[in-house]
């Protein structure tokens, strides 16, 4: 068993850091501490100078034109790209392509042709509608939109709240109920477009996420052609259930980056800071505190790259994807609290980017399935049957 | 035209170096090690003129232990065609690296000797200039600007407050300077491809060049910390102080 990064890996790992050193931190000393995209001409340079890199669209399968790196090599510079203020949500702020929705991978030729490649080509964004007021971690019984067949077409009613980046989508996908028998064998996926009448954004709905924010939708009436069925009709819950799971990686990846981050400025400022006559490193509270963020980050390091590297051998991974999504963003929390306490009244400001790592962080263990529902898929596989 | 770019692998410029408490030099344990940037400019400058069709092949050389393959690895995924390590654990200095480099010059015969002006970690800026004596080549120092055609090298210099143009003959050596250009980041193409690319590993021995050092580092200090400042009573106690002790002002 080898746990060294091979040559290739370090070389393009640290092309990626030098990237985000060089090209991100300046750009983001700048910007408001919430922003979540750059200038467009910055933007549109640094994207430039990722596709010569042959970096552009990390997080699409190479099988669509996505750079042909594995699995466990495009976590390790997830947790790069996720080393700056922004870089829990907007890791480098985009300028290394957008992933898209796993869904549509397994869309039909005409939906790929029509909502896929221009999302890939960045010249189309969609949003991901399951989540309703009703619940968003067990959808199969939470979902209450309804689509009725008519005709050549469905009509769609109903709402969803928590939904990102609607309001400034095209398209989205919406889960609804087809038929009300059948529970999880019910539920439909449909490819909807945000102009079509009948499609409301309510609202925004204010999170602790400042610069991104989440809607409520509505559909009253919303028609949509049969051709815009998402898979099969009943078997929305069936569509890419291993890419959601693959998902869960790079969002942990992206907790860690951020982990290490804040470590890093820790560990920097406990080295200069003086109290009471001495340096805060020769603290022995303080050193615990730093101990402990190290080994937060190289146990979520090493569960994430396993996950990561038995999805690349083609093996089952959908435990070890639960195991470092919860660890990594329970830990991402545990660090950037630690990092903040250390730098005192500084940690609070929005001159440093702990505050919004904080804030942001926070979401994480709720956000792509809670904690406790990671724990839940990880007994279902420890238990397997004998727990149904 | 073959062009051949001597590089040196320096503690990376992000790092805060510390002295080793004895004062014998710098402490490199679990340090970040990187090309040093102006070798890198001079890597980068090579691969434009062969994206310009005046070079036709790449060689980059080290001097140094078996870890500087690290950095060789790197020229060759940022466009080298291919390496030479110069494997040795000796304390390397600018005359005997420039001695090895002469022997590399003989074996290749390359037109063009890119050097970077100097090295972020010793900052001799000497080995190009003693190199240029010892092959009895013309050169072009801390160049901002080359261009190559009909035989010669035309070098713009960065010199005390101004510009110098200089006419060389080819073959030539010329030194990088900080605007010569700006590196590119290696792609990922070139990365995978780096690894099938040749780096051959000889030793001084091999080239009959005695390497052994012509100087010996006494001790290393650390600059001197900031004095902690006072606080003046008054507009004219500042201006005295300015005049009388800081003496920045007349």
């Amino acid at each position: 068993m080898d746990l060294q990064l091979s040559e290739e890996q370090e070389l393009i790992v640290g092309m990626v850091r030098r990237f985000v050193r060089d090209e991100i931190l300046p750009l983001e000393l700048d910007l408001d501490p919430d922003a979540d995209q750059l200038a467009p001409a910055d933007s549109q340079r640094l994207i430039a100078k990722t596709k010569e890199m042959g970096l552009y669209g990390l997080g699409i399968p190479p099988e669509f034109g996505g750079p042909d790196v594995d699995l466990v090599t495009r976590t390790l510079l997830a947790i790069e790209m996720a080393q700056h203020r922004a870089g829990l949500y907007a890791p480098c702020y985009g300028v290394f392509g957008g992933a898209g929705l796993a869904q549509l991978f397994e869309a039909d030729d005409a939906q790929k042709e029509k909502y896929l490649y221009p999302t890939l080509r960045g010249e189309m964004r969609g949003f991901f509608g399951l989540t309703e007021s009703s619940g968003g971690s067990d959808p199969a019984r939470a979902i209450q939109t309804k689509a009725v067949r008519d005709g050549d077409d469905w009509i769609i009613n109903g709402s969803k709240i928590f939904i990102s980046g609607a309001d400034r989508a095209d398209y989205g996908l919406v889960f609804a109920r087809t038929d009300p028998e059948k529970g999880r064998n019910g539920i439909t996926c449909f490819i909807v477009e945000t102009s079509w009448p009948g499609f409301h954004v309510r609202r925004v709905v204010h999170t602790l996420r400042s610069a991104h924010y989440a809607t409520e939708l509505q559909f009253e009436d919303l028609r949509v052609p049969h051709a815009n069925v998402l898979g099969e009709v009943n078997k929305g819950f069936a569509i890419a259930n291993d890419r959601l799971s693959r998902q869960r990686i790079p969002y942990a990846a992206g907790c860690i980056g951020v982990a290490v981050k804040a470590n890093e400025l820790a560990l920097e400022y406990a080295g200069q800071r003086e109290t009471f006559g001495a340096l805060l490193s020769s603290r022995q509270s303080i050193q615990w505190m730093l101990v402990d963020n190290e080994i937060d980050i190289k146990t979520a390091t090493w569960l994430t790259l396993e996950a990561a590297a038995k999805a690349d051998r083609g093996e089952p991974f959908r435990k070890e994807a639960a195991m470092a999504k919860l660890v990594a963003s329970e830990a991402g929390g545990r660090v950037v609290d630690r990092s903040m306490q250390i730098f005192g009244g500084y940690g609070v400001t929005k001159d440093f980017p702990f505050e919004r790592w904080y804030r942001e962080m926070r979401i994480r263990r709720i956000g792509e399935g809670p904690s406790e529902v990671q724990r839940h898929v990880i007994a279902r596989d420890l238990l397997g049957a004998s727990l149904r | 035209m073959k062009v051949l770019v001597p590089v040196k692998r320096v503690v990376d410029a992000n790092v805060k170096v510390r002295v080793k408490p004895d004062n014998s030099g710098i402490d490199l344990t679990n340090v970040k090690m990187s090309v040093n940037p102006f070798c890198e400019i001079a890597i980068e400058e090579a691969v434009r003129l062969k994206e310009a069709g005046v070079a036709t092949e790449i060689i980059a050389v080290t001097v140094g232990a078996s870890n500087c393959a690290e950095q060789l690895r790197t020229c060759l995924a940022l466009g080298a065609d291919r390496a030479i390590l110069i494997e040795t654990d000796g304390d390397t200095q600018p005359l005997g690296v420039a001695k090895l480099l002469k022997a590399v010059y003989d074996n290749e015969q390359p037109d063009i000797v890119l050097f970077g002006k100097q090295s972020i970690d010793g900052d001799n800026s000497q080995t190009g200039p003693m190199f240029a004596a010892l092959a009895g080549l013309s050169q072009g120092t801390f160049a901002s600007k080359l261009s190559v055609a009909d035989g010669k090298a035309t070098v713009i210099r960065e010199v005390d407050g101004g510009l110098q143009t200089v006419s060389l003959s080819l073959p030539v050596v010329v030194t990088t300077d900080l605007r010569l250009n700006e590196p590119r980041y290696a792609s990922l193409p070139n990365i995978m491809k780096a690894k099938k690319k040749t780096m051959d590993i000889i030793t001084p021995e091999s080239l009959g060049v005695d390497v052994s050092p012509t100087f010996e580092v006494l001790s290393v200090e650390p600059p001197p910390g900031r004095q902690a400042g006072i606080k003046v009573q008054s507009v004219e106690e500042l201006v005295d102080k300015l005049r009388n002790e800081a003496k920045v002002i007349p």
